[in-house]
């Protein structure tokens, strides 16, 4: 027997523990997608593809998906921009340092069901300090304009600090010596974030990338919990809308179907993100 | 591992006890959050295992929120759990449990006529093609809140109609600074519904007829219209109903900047304890209705049932009979203030002197009209709650939302069987 068949006996028990952990439960909703499964009248019955059909007619499924996708947009990219500035700065010799970085930390270590009751208040018409702040009285979650932007303002107060550092760990991992050798030559700031900084933090940017897309692509608690979906459907993402056809509805079938997509989009989006990633890394 | 050493625990003592000749035999009871004091609820099923040795109770609490606790009983009832045997459900899943197959049939439970000292509405709505599948535990309203100071001041009456109620708001808000007319729960989930529905009832429209939807008639388009009013042209309602629930709006009028709100009758008890802003200046009345037509109450409240997959089923209906029986009821209405589904406790000269609140809901609760009791509920209400807050945010005329919900509703009940 040689080495690399004794290998693959020692990693076999953590195969067959991932494939029963992950493998069976998405071929499990695969499967349920293909049915017409509504467990209170006790129908249970294969229909191909007519769920995916349906779907593609489903006036609040594209609802929800151009709510994910408008989340998805302005929450990464204003995550990605403020974390880079952070961690500009963060890595930049100052007093206090630690402090500012535990800090800036604080959001991130906050349990999300939390925030978002913290956030539901500070958008409170009536009694919320965004407002008494404005001096205005601005209805935030129950405006059909404003309610899908409070949702993005708090993931980004949430979760910038996780992008913040990481891309901080990236920023310490470029070699000093290259600013050295970059001043000697007489290169302005901006040639040296624009030639040095910026193109040997790329792979960490997209890892982070990768997390955040995903991450905000099946948000749920955050928006499920500030506003519900409402109003009128307005904040109803990808997630939300699975999760009551599943769980309030108990159409197992079409909802699955609705998870199914999701798992699909979220899985061409880290493809993308792959694919960027390797050209990156193997010029 | 682990688990299997202790389901072996659990069958030696189980043995022993058994060998000792006194089998006792544990029933788990799923509740949502008891409100005021667990001890006190706690009593009362001491009182239930003195009354039959070898029974235990075992009471385990569900997250707050009903949304979770409905996903629990779905997910281990559809996994035929044995888990539980004693469940507490809001009164618009008995039917769909029902349907299902997961709750026993309680019919037996109840005595010859019994049936009928119950109030109509929860009777109702536990009742499938003639069985019943719960028993009523303890019933909800919607109730309008007045500040009965403010109302004396102006020299106002309690409203009775909804344009009574408007007129009163905007001139009592135009003196008073600060102050909002009539706050009520429109954000886009359950309560919603409950509050929607009882401005169509009071105008005499109705959802479903003969198992029809009928939401597109101009007496809902009339309803919807004035709530949205109340809200853009009015000045009587804050747009922040829009998303408010329950707890916002009590706040707000428990901090004395209502003159009116819509709510559920636990708001009472907060009003009028000591140190309130507003203790002793509330009062509660029927909510008012539109002309020609008499008012009308969501009513919620909560039901007992057993699960079908029980193991020890007899034991778990003695528990749910000795849990809604008069002297449980009454206990549980004077100590935490649940509301006694059967009508004779509303005469009960304890509860009316230790509760008169209570007692006066009489009137009330004997009206209050369960949301549609069908299967189909829960799927219903996914269309409505986005229909009606479309309107509320102004997204849609009443118009084209009630349309669409006509629509909707109709593909759930017509394609499925």
């Amino acid at each position: 027997m040689s080495g690399r068949d004794q290998g693959s006996r020692f990693v076999l028990p953590a195969v067959i523990a991932l494939s029963l952990v992950t493998v069976y439960p998405v071929l499990s909703v695969l499967y349920l997608s293909l049915h017409r499964k509504l467990l209170i009248f006790d129908i249970s019955e294969f229909t191909g593809f007519d769920n995916y059909r349906f779907l593609l007619a489903d006036d609040r499924f594209w609802n929800a998906f151009g709510n994910t996708a408008y989340f998805t947009m302005m929450s990464v990219s204003l995550e990605l921009l403020l974390g880079l500035g952070i961690a500009l700065l963060l890595n930049r010799t100052f007093r206090f340092k630690g402090v500012m970085t535990a800090l800036v930390l604080v959001p991130w270590a906050i349990p999300t069901v939390v925030s978002a009751r913290m956030w539901e208040w500070i958008y409170n018409t009536d009694f919320g300090i965004l407002n008494h702040l404005l001096g205005m009285k601005i209805n935030w979650l129950g405006s059909p304009f404003w309610a899908m932007n409070a949702a993005v303002v708090m993931d980004v107060w949430k979760t910038t600090p996780f992008v913040a550092i990481l891309l901080l760990a990236g920023l310490k991992m470029i070699p000093q010596d290259l600013y050295q050798a970059a001043r000697i030559d007489g290169a302005g700031r901006w040639s040296i974030f624009g030639r040095i900084t910026l193109p040997l933090l790329m792979p960490v940017v997209i890892v982070v990338l990768i997390f955040r897309t995903m991450d905000a692509f099946r948000v749920f608690d955050a928006v499920y919990v500030l506003t519900g979906g409402g109003p009128a459907n307005t904040t109803e993402t990808l997630s939300i809308y699975a999760y009551k056809v599943l769980f309030q509805t108990l159409q197992f079938g079409y909802g699955s179907t609705l998870a199914v997509v999701v798992f699909l989009c979220v899985g061409a989006i880290s493809l993308l993100y792959l694919g960027a990633l390797r050209a990156e890394v193997e010029p | 591992m682990l688990l299997s050493l202790a389901l072996i625990g659990c069958e030696r003592s189980h043995r022993t006890a058994q060998e000792a000749g006194t089998e006792t035999v544990t029933v788990v009871f799923k509740h949502g959050k008891i409100a005021g004091d667990p001890a006190q609820f706690r009593d009362l099923l001491d009182r239930f295992e003195q009354k039959h040795p070898g029974i235990k109770v075992k009471d385990e609490t569900l997250p707050a929120s009903t949304d979770e606790q409905h996903q629990y009983y779905v997910i281990n009832l559809e996994g035929g759990s044995t888990d539980f045997d004693v469940l507490s459900m809001d009164v618009i899943w008995v039917p769909e449990f029902a349907h299902a197959g997961w709750l026993r049939d309680v019919d037996g439970l109840l005595g010859p006529g019994e049936a009928n000292g119950f109030f109509p509405g929860p009777l109702q709505a536990v009742t499938m093609n003639g069985r019943i599948y719960a028993i009523p535990w303890y019933i909800d309203a919607g109730v309008l809140y007045y500040r009965r100071d403010l109302l004396t001041k102006y020299g106002r009456p309690v409203p009775k109609t909804w344009s009574e109620l408007v007129v009163t708001a905007q001139k009592i808000t135009q003196k008073e600074r600060g102050l909002y007319g009539f706050i009520w729960q429109g954000k886009q989930y359950e309560g919603l519904v409950c509050n929607a529905l009882e401005f169509i009832w009071s105008n005499g429209g109705e959802v479903l007829e003969g198992g029809r939807p009928v939401l597109d008639s101009q007496r809902n388009v009339e309803a919807l219209r004035f709530m949205r009013n109340l809200i853009a042209n009015y000045g009587v309602t804050p747009e922040l109903v829009t998303t408010a629930i329950e707890e916002p709006t009590r706040h707000i009028f428990g901090s004395g900047k209502a003159l009116f709100m819509r709510n559920w009758p636990y708001a009472w008890n907060i009003f009028d304890k000591e140190g309130s802003a507003v203790k002793g200046n509330v009062g509660v009345a029927p909510l008012p209705s539109f002309p020609g037509n008499s008012t009308a109450s969501t009513l919620g409240g909560w039901q007992l049932g057993v699960n079908r997959y029980s193991r020890h089923p007899e034991e778990a209906e003695k528990l749910v009979r000795f849990l809604t029986s008069p002297a449980a009821q009454k206990t549980l209405a004077l100590t935490i203030g649940y509301k006694p589904t059967r009508k004779a406790l509303y005469k009960d000269p304890d509860l009316m002197r230790q509760q008169p609140f209570t007692a006066s809901l009489y009137g009330i609760l004997l009206q209050a009209r369960p949301r549609p009791v069908t299967p189909y509920y829960m799927m219903m209400t996914q269309v409505l709650q986005p229909e009606f807050s479309a309107v509320l945010a102004g997204i849609r005329t009443p118009e084209a939302a009630l349309a669409s919900a006509q629509k909707q509703v109709g593909h759930i009940l017509g394609e499925r069987p």
